[in-house]
C-alpha cells in the first residue's frame, strides 16, 4: 500500500505507516511535549489498530504546489491598531475633522459613541523607492517599506475582538477551531528534529485576550497545539527545567539516575525496553540543550542586539522576542507567533499617548526582524506578518477633553502588512473608503489572507483538509475566498 | 550524562546553512518500506497456509474474496458479467468470454488482468505472492477441494473452509497433558505450557524472588505498589501458602476493581464526554457506569451476568422508556440493572450538536460505534467491516451486520431518535419535584423584581445622559427612545442614529452606571443562589426501549442509510451456526413490553456454547497478566488475526471458566498461582535462541506500568494518594500553557487566566476517577499511552519516548510529588540519611538497598546538598517563588532539596516504572 504523496490531504490508509515504520526511522522527534507525543508514539504502535485508524505525525510533507515559504513569523497585534493613524492616510478625514460622519456606524461602546470625524493627529510621509506612505509614528517601518506588502483592505466585518481574532487565526468567527499554526504544521510537518514546530512567544505582561485558546489545536490532535515559550523560566513547559533544578543539580540527578538504571539493566540483561528508556533520558537532555541554545541570545553580536533595540528599555523585551523568533525559524521552527500583553492597541481613549507608546514598543523590533532575516538570506523563505484582528473608527470616542479622545472598534476595514516568503515588496494593496471606515477596493477577508498564506507554503486551501466526524474541514472554512495573486512575486 | 559534550556534537544546523531543504526526502523510502512490509506479511500468510497443490476453496477464494468479490460476485450488478465466486463460474466467464483455462495460466484472462495491474481497479493490487499462487493454481489444473455447489445464494456465502476456521469451532474441553516435571506443575496451565515447551526443549525459568512476586502481584491485581504493611506481612510470612494468601488478600482488596474495572473500561470506550463537536459536552452521569463496573469486579459478579446486565439490564428490570424513572427509584437492584446499560451509551454521541447538517448520519454513527464496542469487546471480530459490504477476510456477510443492528434498533432507532439528554433518566422523587417547583417560583418572583429595577435604572441613566444634550433635543430624544422600536417614525429613527449614545440597553448599562449594573448582577447572583437550593436532580444515563417499538431494520447498500434495501430480522453471526442457517432471535418477546432482542442476544452470547465470547475474554485476562495474549490480536480472532499460540490451553481455560460460573477472581488465582506466572523474568540466551519472542512463556516478561499505574504509584509512594472511591469524576482543565492537568476549569479576565482552586485532596485520587474528557486527555496519562476514546481501545500502545522522560524530569506534578515523598521520608524516619535511603528504597522499589546503592545515595545526597550550600543566597523573585508550589522558601533546606532530588530520581528509575 503506497501512500499518496499528498498526505495528509487524503487522510486515508495512513495506518499502514504505523505498521511498518522501523523503530528508529525518524530518530529524534520534535521537542514540545504534545508535539512529540504523536511523533514518537508512531514508532511504537502495535499492529492492531483501532477503527478508522488515523495517526498523525510531524514528518515533513510534500506540498502540492512548489512552496515559496518555509516558515512564518506572525507579529500578532491584537486589540486593533489604528490603521488610519499608522498606514492608511486619509486626507479627506483630516479635512473634515470635527464634522459629523454621515454614514452608518456600528459602535461597541455606545455610551461614548459619537459621529464626529477625527482626523489623524499624525503626519504621513512617503518612504522608500516605492513611496509608500507611513505615519510619523513608525520611523523604523518606514525604512523597510520596499520589502513589504501593505494590505489596506483587510476586513472581518465583526467589531468584537475575540470573534475577529478567531476569524483571522482559525478561519471562522467562532471558537474551537485549530489555529493557523496548527494547520501549517499539520499540512507541512516539522523541519526541526529538536524544536517544536509551532511556537508561541507570549508577553511577560500576560496572555493575550482569550488566553490559551489562541494557540489551540481545536479538533486536531494535541500534537498540533502551539508550544508556549515564556520570557521567564521555565521557558518551555516540561522541556525547560524549573529554575531551582537547572544546571548542576539536574545534571547530578541524571547522573545518579543513569547509575541506578545501569545497575538495574545489569540485573536485567538484554531488556531492550529498559535500554530504550535510558536512551530517552539522554535524548531528553539533548533536547533541553537544543532548546536552551535556541533561546540563548548571548552569542548574538552587539550590532544585531542594537538593531532589535535591545539596548533601550522600551524595545528590549519585544526586541528580544523578535530576535528569538528569528533564531527559531533559523533552526527549522515552522511557525512562530508573538502576542502582546492584554489589549495595548485597543485605544479607546488617550490614543495620542497610548498609540505612540505601542509603536515605540514594537516598531523598531518589527522592522529589525525583516532587515535581519533579509541580511541572512532568510526573508525569501520566511513570511513576516504584522497586524491585528480589527482597525479603528474614523470618528472620535469622545471623553470631552481632546487628550482623552480615542477610537472605537472597526471590523470593516484595517491594515496588515506582510513581507518575505514570496510576497511582493514595496506595494500597497486594496483601499478603504475616503474616511478609512470600510474596505472598498480589493477587500481582503481573513480567508483570502489564509488562502494566500497556504498557497505560498505550497498548499491549496481547498485541498488541505482535516477529517472530522466524516466531514472535511478546511482552514478557509469552505467560504468563498481566493489567493491574492496580485501581491505575490512571479505569481 | 555529559550534556556539555552533547551540546557540541549536536548543535543543530541552521536553516540558512543548509539552504532550502528538499521536502520530499521522506516520502518515497517510507512508502517503499510499507509496500515491502505488506508484501512480506501476505507472503508469509500465504506460504504458511499453502498446500502443495492449491485448491480454489482454501487458497484462491480468500484472495479473490478480498480483492474481487465486491464487483464480481457480491453486488446486484456483476461488472463485465463476470462472477468469480466459484471455479465453474470462472470457466463460464463474463462478457469477454471465459476467465479461466485450467492448466494454461497465460491463456487465463483472470491472471492476465491481475498480472497486468488492470484489476483490481482500486489502488490496492494483489501482491506478487498472491498472483504467483493463482498462477500455480491454474498451472496445476485449477483444482477444487470438492464438487462446487450448484446454487449460490446472494453474497459471498460461507464456505466449509471458512466455517472450520479455528475460532468458530465449539470450545473444547481438553484434558491437561500429563508431564514428568511435576514439581513445576502447580496448575493445569503449567501442564499445557510445559507440554508445548518440551517440543522446543524449553523449560520454565526459576521461581522469582519473593519480593519480586510481591511487587508483581500487587501491581497486576490492584495497580498499586505494595503497602509497607503488606510488605512486612508477606515477606515475614514463611508459611508454604504465603503467596496464595497474598493473592487472596489482593483479590479481596477494593483496589482490585479499580484496576481490572479500568481494563474493561478500555474496551467499553468509557468517557465522561459526548465527543463529536468542538464543545465536547461533558457526560455528567457516565461515572455511574464506571462505578458499576468497579463494583462488579470487586463483587466478582459472574461475568455472564455482567455481560447480560450491560447488554440488557433494562429488559432484566422490565423497564421501558416510559417506566425507567420509576424502575430506577424502585430498588437499588433495579437501578443497578439500568445503570449497567451505560455500556451501550459509551460511544461518541454528537446527536445533540446544534445545526447538524446531517443529523441522521450522526445518529447512525452512534449505532455503528456501539456495535463496534459490542463486537470488539465480546466477539473479538471486526464485525464493523461488514457494514458496507461482505467482510473481505472473514465469513461475515453484510446481512449479518444488519442482523446485529436489528438487535439494537428498537433502542437506537435513528428515525425516532433521542439525544443524550433525552436519554437521561431522572432519579428525582415526587417530593423533590414539589420542592423544586416552590423554589423556582420564588426565583421567578425575584426575576420580575429585577426587571422592574432594571427598567428604573435605564430610565435614570437616560435622564442623566440627556442632560449632556441641548435642552431642545432632550424631549424628542426621550420620546424616540420611549417609543417601541416597531412604532418609531423615520424621524425618530434618524434622530437616534445621529445620537448613538442615547441607545441605552441593558447590555450596555454598565457603561453608563456601573453601580446599577453591579446591583443587577448581584440580584442575578441571588437568583442563582436560590435556584441552587433546589434538590440536586440526579440522573442516570442508560439505554431503554419504548414499549412495543419494533422499527424495521434495513440492509443499507454500501452502508449508506439513504439506500435501504431488504428488511432484516435480528440475529447472530451465521458462521457460528453449525447448521449453516442464520441465527435468529425473536423479533418480539411476548413476555416483555420491550422487544426482548437484546436479552436474547445476551443469552446467545452467554449460553456456554458460544465459541467466541469466553475465548475472547480469557484471552484479554491472559494478555493483561502476561503482556501477550494467547491470541496476540485480542480484538481480531478472524483470518487477519494471529492464530492462538496454545489453542488447547485457551480452550481449557475458557471451558473451565464457564463450568465454574464465569468467575474472574477464580481465574486470576489460577493464573497467579501457576508456575508460569511465578517465574523469574530473567532472560536465558539458550532458550532465547529457540524462542526469542517468549511465545511459549518460558519466562515472565517484564512489563512497563501502564498510564494509570504510573500516576497512582507515584501518588501512593509520595503518600499523597487519596483512596476515596466512586463518584463524580475529578475535573481536568487546561493550565496556563494549554496543557491538561487536574483541576477545576475556572478562568478569569479577558485573557482567560486559569484560577487556581484547591480540590481538597481530590486531585490525588486514583486515575480511574479522573475525568475522561475526550478532547482533554490528562497530559501525564496521555504521555504514558492512556487511550483517547474515539470509539474504544482494544489494546494500548506501549511507547518509550523522550516526552515521558521530560515529564519525569521537569513536570510540576513530578516536582510536587517528589517534594511530598521527601517530606514523607523525613516524617517517617527523621533526618538520618541511612534510614531515609532505606525507607525510600522500600517505598519506591519495595526492597532494601544494597551496600553500593547506599554508598551511592549518600554521596549523591551529600553532593546535592554541598552544591546547594555553595550557592549564593537565593535571589528568587516573588513570581518564581509562587511557582515552586508546596515548597515554601523557608522550609527548603539543602538537605530537603537533596532528598527531593533523590525521590524524583527514584520515580524516574526503570525499577520504578517496570515490573519484573
Amino acid at each position: 500500500m503506497i501512500e499518496p504523496s499528498n498526505l495528509p490531504f487524503e487522510a486515508l490508509g495512513i495506518h499502514s505507516r504505523r505498521r511498518f515504520l522501523a523503530r528508529n526511522a525518524m530518530g529524534v522527534g520534535s521537542v514540545a511535549l504534545a508535539w512529540m507525543l504523536g511523533e514518537e508514539k508512531l514508532l511504537a504502535t502495535p499492529p492492531n489498530v483501532p477503527r478508522n485508524p488515523r495517526s498523525f505525525d510531524l514528518k515533513q510533507k510534500v506540498s502540492s504546489i512548489p512552496p515559496r515559504a518555509q516558515a512564518m513569523i506572525s507579529l500578532f497585534m491584537h486589540g486593533g491598531p489604528s490603521h488610519i493613524d499608522l498606514f492608511d492616510p486619509k486626507p479627506e478625514l483630516t479635512k473634515r475633522s470635527g464634522q459629523d460622519y454621515q454614514g452608518d456606524i456600528t459602535f461597541s461602546f455606545v455610551d461614548r459613541a459619537s459621529k464626529k470625524l477625527f482626523g489623524s493627529p499624525w503626519k504621513f510621509r512617503q518612504h522608500g523607492q516605492s513611496g509608500t506612505p507611513v505615519s510619523e509614528l513608525l520611523p523604523h517601518f518606514a525604512s523597510i517599506v520596499d520589502d513589504v506588502t501593505v494590505i489596506r483592505s483587510m476586513h472581518t466585518d465583526i467589531n468584537g475582538h475575540e470573534p475577529s481574532i478567531w476569524f483571522m487565526n482559525t478561519g471562522r468567527a467562532q471558537p474551537g477551531r485549530p489555529a493557523l499554526g496548527s494547520w501549517l504544521t499539520y499540512g507541512l510537518g516539522s523541519e526541526s528534529q529538536r524544536l517544536p514546530a509551532y511556537v508561541v512567544l507570549t508577553d511577560p505582561g500576560g496572555h493575550p485576550v482569550d488566553g490559551v485558546r489562541n494557540w489551540s489545536n481545536g479538533f486536531m490532535p494535541p500534537l498540533f497545539q502551539g508550544t508556549v515559550v515564556r520570557s521567564a523560566e521555565p521557558r518551555i513547559l516540561n522541556l525547560d527545567p524549573p529554575s531551582h533544578l537547572k544546571g548542576t543539580l539536574q545534571e547530578q540527578n541524571l547522573n545518579f539516575l543513569a547509575r541506578l538504571n545501569q545497575a538495574h539493566l545489569t540485573r536485567h540483561p538484554g531488556e531492550t525496553d529498559l535500554e530504550a528508556r535510558i536512551a530517552t533520558y539522554e535524548l531528553a537532555a539533548r533536547m533541553q540543550t537544543s532548546a536552551k541554545e535556541a533561546l540563548d541570545i548571548s552569542g548574538e553580536s552587539l550590532s544585531t542586539k542594537k538593531l532589535y533595540g535591545l539596548d533601550q528599555p522600551e524595545t528590549r523585551e519585544y526586541g528580544t522576542r523578535c530576535l528569538i523568533a528569528r533564531r527559531l525559524v533559523e533552526r527549522g521552527v515552522r511557525f512562530v507567533q508573538l502576542f502582546v500583553n492584554g489589549q495595548i492597541w485597543d485605544n479607546h481613549e488617550g490614543i495620542k499617548t497610548n498609540l505612540a507608546s505601542c509603536c515605540r514598543k514594537t516598531d523598531q523590533p518589527s522592522a529589525a526582524l525583516v532587515k535581519d532575516l533579509k541580511a541572512r538570506g532568510l526573508l525569501d523563505t520566511t513570511i513576516v506578518h504584522w497586524g491585528g484582528e480589527i482597525g479603528r473608527l474614523p470618528v472620535t470616542e469622545n471623553h470631552g477633553a481632546a487628550e482623552k479622545a480615542g477610537r472605537d472598534h472597526n471590523g470593516q476595514g484595517f491594515t496588515s502588512w506582510v513581507a518575505g516568503g514570496g510576497f511582493k515588496g514595496g506595494i500597497s494593496y486594496g483601499e478603504t473608503d475616503e474616511f478609512g471606515h470600510k474596505a472598498v477596493i480589493n477587500p481582503v477577508s481573513p480567508n483570502d489572507y489564509q488562502a494566500t498564506l497556504l498557497h505560498l507554503f505550497g498548499m491549496d486551501h481547498t485541498h488541505l483538509a482535516f477529517y472530522q466526524n466524516g466531514q472535511s474541514q478546511h482552514l478557509t472554512d469552505g467560504k468563498p475566498c481566493r489567493v491574492i495573486k496580485e501581491i505575490l512575486r512571479n505569481a | 550524562m555529559k550534556t556539555a559534550e552533547i551540546k557540541q556534537a549536536d548543535a543543530p544546523p541552521l536553516r540558512a546553512q543548509t539552504a532550502v531543504k528538499a521536502i520530499s526526502i521522506l516520502g518515497l523510502p517510507r512508502g517503499t518500506a510499507a509496500l515491502f512490509g505488506l508484501v512480506l506479511l501476505i507472503f508469509c500468510n500465504v506460504r504458511s497456509d499453502a498446500a502443495p497443490v492449491p485448491t480454489f476453496e482454501k487458497d484462491i477464494r480468500p484472495i479473490l474474496k478480498a480483492h474481487c468479490f465486491e464487483c464480481h460476485g457480491e453486488g446486484d450488478l456483476l461488472k463485465g458479467g463476470l462472477d468469480v465466486r466459484l471455479r465453474r463460474l470462472l470457466l463460464v466467464g463474463g462478457d469477454d468470454g471465459p476467465a479461466l483455462v485450467p492448466g494454461k495460466p497465460d491463456r487465463s484472462k483472470l491472471l492476465k488482468m491481475i498480472e497486468s495491474g488492470k484489476m483490481p481497479k482500486r489502488d490496492k493490487k494483489l501482491s506478487p505472492a498472491e498472483s504467483a499462487l493463482i498462477r500455480k493454481w491454474i498451472a496445476t489444473g485449477a483444482s477444487t477441494a470438492r464438487p462446487e455447489p450448484t446454487e449460490l445464494s446472494q453474497g459471498a456465502g460461507i464456505t466449509e473452509e471458512e466455517r472450520t476456521f479455528w475460532s468458530f469451532q465449539p470450545i473444547g474441553t481438553p484434558k491437561a497433558p500429563k508431564t514428568k516435571a511435576s514439581n513445576r506443575v502447580r496448575t493445569p496451565i503449567d501442564a499445557f505450557l510445559i507440554g508445548s515447551m518440551a517440543k522446543q526443549k524449553l523449560h520454565f525459568s526459576p521461581e522469582a524472588e519473593k519480593v519480586t512476586l510481591l511487587r508483581r502481584a500487587c501491581f497486576d491485581l490492584t495497580g498499586l505498589p505494595p503497602t509497607p504493611e503488606e510488605r512486612v506481612t508477606f515477606l515475614g510470612d514463611s508459611s508454604t501458602n504465603a503467596y496464595e494468601q497474598l493473592v487472596d488478600r489482593l483479590l479481596n482488596s477494593k483496589h482490585y476493581g479499580e484496576r481490572w474495572g479500568r481494563h474493561w473500561l478500555d474496551v467499553a470506550g468509557y468517557a465522561d464526554s459526548d465527543g463529536y463537536s468542538d464543545a465536547d459536552p461533558p457526560r455528567d452521569y457516565a461515572y455511574k457506569y464506571r462505578d458499576y463496573v468497579i463494583r462488579a469486579f470487586n463483587d466478582d459478579k459472574a461475568f455472564d451476568r455482567f455481560i447480560t446486565e450491560q447488554i440488557a439490564g433494562d429488559e432484566l428490570a422490565k423497564a421501558t422508556e416510559a417506566t425507567a424513572a420509576s424502575v430506577a427509584v424502585a430498588t437499588p437492584e433495579s437501578r443497578t440493572l439500568l445503570i449497567a446499560t451505560g455500556f451501550l451509551r459509551m460511544g461518541v454521541d454528537g446527536s445533540a450538536t446544534d445545526a447538524l447538517s446531517d443529523p441522521d448520519a450522526v445518529r447512525n454513527q452512534v449505532v455503528a460505534d456501539t456495535l463496534k464496542i459490542v463486537s470488539t469487546s465480546l466477539l473479538g471480530l471486526s464485525v464493523g467491516c461488514a457494514q458496507c459490504h461482505d467482510h473481505r477476510y472473514d465469513p461475515i456477510p453484510q446481512i449479518d451486520y444488519y442482523r446485529l443492528r436489528a438487535v439494537f434498533e428498537p433502542a437506537y432507532d435513528y428515525k425516532k431518535w433521542r439525544t443524550p439528554t433525552q436519554r437521561l433518566v431522572s432519579l428525582a422523587t415526587d417530593l423533590d419535584q414539589k420542592k423544586s417547583a416552590e423554589i423556582e417560583s420564588e426565583a421567578q418572583r425575584i426575576t420580575r423584581e429585577k426587571e422592574t429595577k432594571q427598567m428604573g435604572y435605564l430610565t435614570e441613566a437616560l435622564t442623566k445622559h440627556l442632560e449632556t444634550f441641548d435642552a431642545a433635543l432632550r424631549k424628542p430624544l426621550r420620546a424616540a427612545y420611549d417609543t417601541p422600536l416597531t412604532q418609531r417614525t423615520s424621524e425618530q429613527k434618524a434622530l437616534l442614529a445621529a445620537h448613538p449614545s442615547v441607545n441605552i440597553s441593558p447590555g450596555v448599562l454598565y457603561q453608563y452606571n456601573a453601580k446599577a449594573a453591579d446591583d443587577l448582577k448581584s440580584i442575578d447572583a441571588k437568583i442563582a443562589t436560590i435556584r441552587s437550593q433546589k434538590p440536586i436532580e440526579d440522573f442516570i444515563s442508560i439505554l431503554t426501549e419504548p414499549a412495543d417499538h419494533l422499527p424495521i431494520t434495513s440492509l443499507f447498500h454500501r452502508g449508506d442509510y439513504h439506500q435501504p434495501k431488504s428488511t432484516v430480522l435480528p440475529g447472530g453471526l451465521t458462521v457460528l451456526n453449525p447448521s449453516g442457517q442464520p441465527i435468529q432471535f425473536p423479533a418480539k418477546n411476548p413476555n416483555f413490553s420491550t422487544s426482548g432482542r437484546r436479552l436474547a442476544f445476551a443469552q446467545w452470547l452467554t449460553s456456554n456454547t458460544h465459541p467466541l465470547v469466553a475465548r475472547v475474554l480469557i484471552n484479554r485476562i491472559w494478555l493483561h497478566h502476561f503482556g501477550r495474549g494467547l491470541v496476540n490480536t485480542p480484538a481480531d480472532f478472524g483470518a487477519m488475526g494471529e492464530r492462538p499460540s496454545h489453542p488447547e490451553l485457551l480452550d481449557w481455560l475458557a471451558s473451565d471458566f464457564m463450568q465454574h460460573g464465569w468467575k474472574l477472581k477464580r481465574l486470576h488465582k489460577l493464573i497467579l498461582t501457576s508456575t508460569a506466572y511465578r517465574q523469574s523474568s530473567q532472560r536465558n540466551p539458550q532458550q532465547e535462541r529457540r524462542d526469542p519472542e517468549n511465545r511459549l512463556y518460558w519466562r515472565k516478561p517484564i512489563q512497563r506500568l501502564d498510564a494509570e499505574a504510573v500516576r497512582d504509584a507515584i501518588l501512593a509512594t509520595s503518600g499523597a494518594l487519596n483512596e476515596t472511591m466512586f463518584g463524580r469524576p475529578v475535573p481536568v482543565r487546561p493550565d496556563v500553557y494549554g496543557q491538561i492537568v487536574v483541576g477545576e476549569d475556572k478562568t478569569q479576565g479577558d485573557n482567560k487566566m486559569p484560577v487556581e482552586t484547591t480540590l481538597n485532596g481530590e486531585e490525588f485520587r486514583r486515575s480511574v476517577y479522573v475525568q475522561v474528557r475526550r478532547s482533554r486527555p490528562l497530559a501525564l496519562l496521555h504521555a504514558f499511552d492512556a487511550p483517547v476514546m474515539e470509539v474504544n481501545c482494544e489494546r494500548r500502545q506501549n511507547s518509550t519516548v523522550a516526552t515521558q522522560s521530560l515529564m519525569m524530569m521537569n513536570s510540576q506534578f513530578l516536582l510536587d510529588q517528589s517534594a511530598r515523598f521527601a517530606q514523607r521520608l523525613v516524617r517517617e524516619v527523621g533526618t538520618n540519611r541511612l534510614q531515609q535511603i532505606q525507607r525510600a528504597w522500600q517505598l519506591a522499589f519495595n526492597r532494601n538497598p544494597d551496600a553500593r546503592e547506599i554508598t551511592d545515595s549518600v554521596s549523591f545526597l551529600e553532593k546535592q546538598a554541598a552544591y546547594l550550600l555553595s550557592l549564593p543566597p537565593p535571589q528568587i523573585d516573588a513570581k518564581a517563588k509562587k511557582e515552586i508550589k508546596n515548597q515554601p522558601e523557608s522550609k527548603i533546606t539543602p538537605e530537603l532539596q537533596a532528598l527531593t532530588d533523590l525521590s524524583q530520581t527514584l520515580f524516574s528509575a526503570n525499577e520504578f516504572l517496570y515490573v519484573d
